[in-house]
């Protein structure tokens, strides 16, 4: 009889014990899915707050100069989210080419790009004369600006 | 042995509970997130689509070295003076004057009202201008000479 005890003790101990790790890596799977699901909300969030203008007069001579091959490009935050002014976080395409050769400065100086500021972009690509396009992205936001020289 | 198997479904039990609350608080934080944001660029682009401006004169005073900017808020929206651009032929200008409808000091661009800009840190006539507000509407005008 204590034998049946005994082993009813054990199956109820081993049963408690799978039953805790059970719950344990349930919780633990769930506690990551829900930081997951709370940092993807945030960067959509990011993205849909995000938005950019060129603001570049495209009719004046001035966008490129043929002198130096360098094109000036001055990019205004509309959107309502404060961006770093920073050239690594700004993609820029020139006629479909990946640019890397991008300076940016914030326009009234400082490191934080708020609604409203302006960053003036020089690119140093040269260029043949003929229609141009330059695309830019920014936090899935995208802009297109097209000149010739 | 009938212990044993309530006693973890219990367990169980609590567990998915307790999971049930971590999921839903941030599945409703991200939705919330998410949702604040598109309401906001909703606004954005109504302020946007109801923005127009018109420049109805740009002139370069020489003897003066002076470039006069007029323009006129002919859409709906409240702009701000301190979000208006100014481009001389693509140059970024700053430092210069501004008034609307006579008054220097108002940051309030209103409807129907004309914002007055005096740039006197230009060497030459730049030929053209960009004027760009706050929601990113702008206008273009090559300049007269006075």
């Amino acid at each position: 009889m204590a034998s049946v005890s005994a082993s009813h003790l054990i199956l109820f101990i081993a049963s408690m014990v799978i039953a805790a790790s059970v719950a344990g890596v349930f919780t633990d799977t769930v506690g990551r899915l829900g930081q997951a699901i709370s940092d993807q909300g945030l960067d959509v969030s990011e993205n849909v707050r995000t938005d950019v203008e060129i603001i570049s007069d495209a009719g004046s001579d001035a966008v490129y100069d043929s002198a130096t091959g360098n094109i000036t490009l001055h990019v205004k935050n509309t959107g309502s989210e404060t961006l770093p002014p920073r050239a690594d976080r700004i993609d820029l395409f020139v006629n479909g080419v990946f640019e890397t050769d991008v300076e940016a400065t914030l326009i009234g100086g400082g490191d934080r790009w708020r609604p409203g500021d302006v960053v003036r972009l020089d690119i140093d690509h040269p260029l043949d004369s003929g229609d141009h396009r330059v695309k830019l992205i920014v936090n899935a936001d995208e802009e297109v600006f097209k000149f010739r020289t | 042995m009938g212990f044993s198997v309530s006693g973890s479904a219990a367990i169980i039990f609590a567990a998915m509970f307790v999971g049930f609350g971590m999921f839903h608080s941030a599945t409703v934080n991200g939705f919330e997130t998410v949702s604040d944001a598109q309401e906001d660029r909703t606004d954005r682009t109504l302020v946007q689509q109801n923005t127009e401006i018109e420049i109805w004169s740009a002139t370069w005073d020489g003897g003066a070295g002076e470039l006069t900017v007029r323009a006129n808020n002919t859409g709906s929206t409240e702009l701000a003076v301190d979000d208006v651009d100014l481009l001389a032929d693509n140059a970024y200008v700053s430092g210069y004057a501004t008034s609307v409808d006579g008054d220097g000091a108002t940051n309030l661009w209103l409807p129907q009202e004309t914002l007055a800009i005096t740039v006197t840190s230009l060497d030459s006539d730049p030929g053209r201008v960009k004027l760009v507000t706050g929601p990113g509407v702008s206008a273009t005008r090559t300049t007269g000479v006075a």
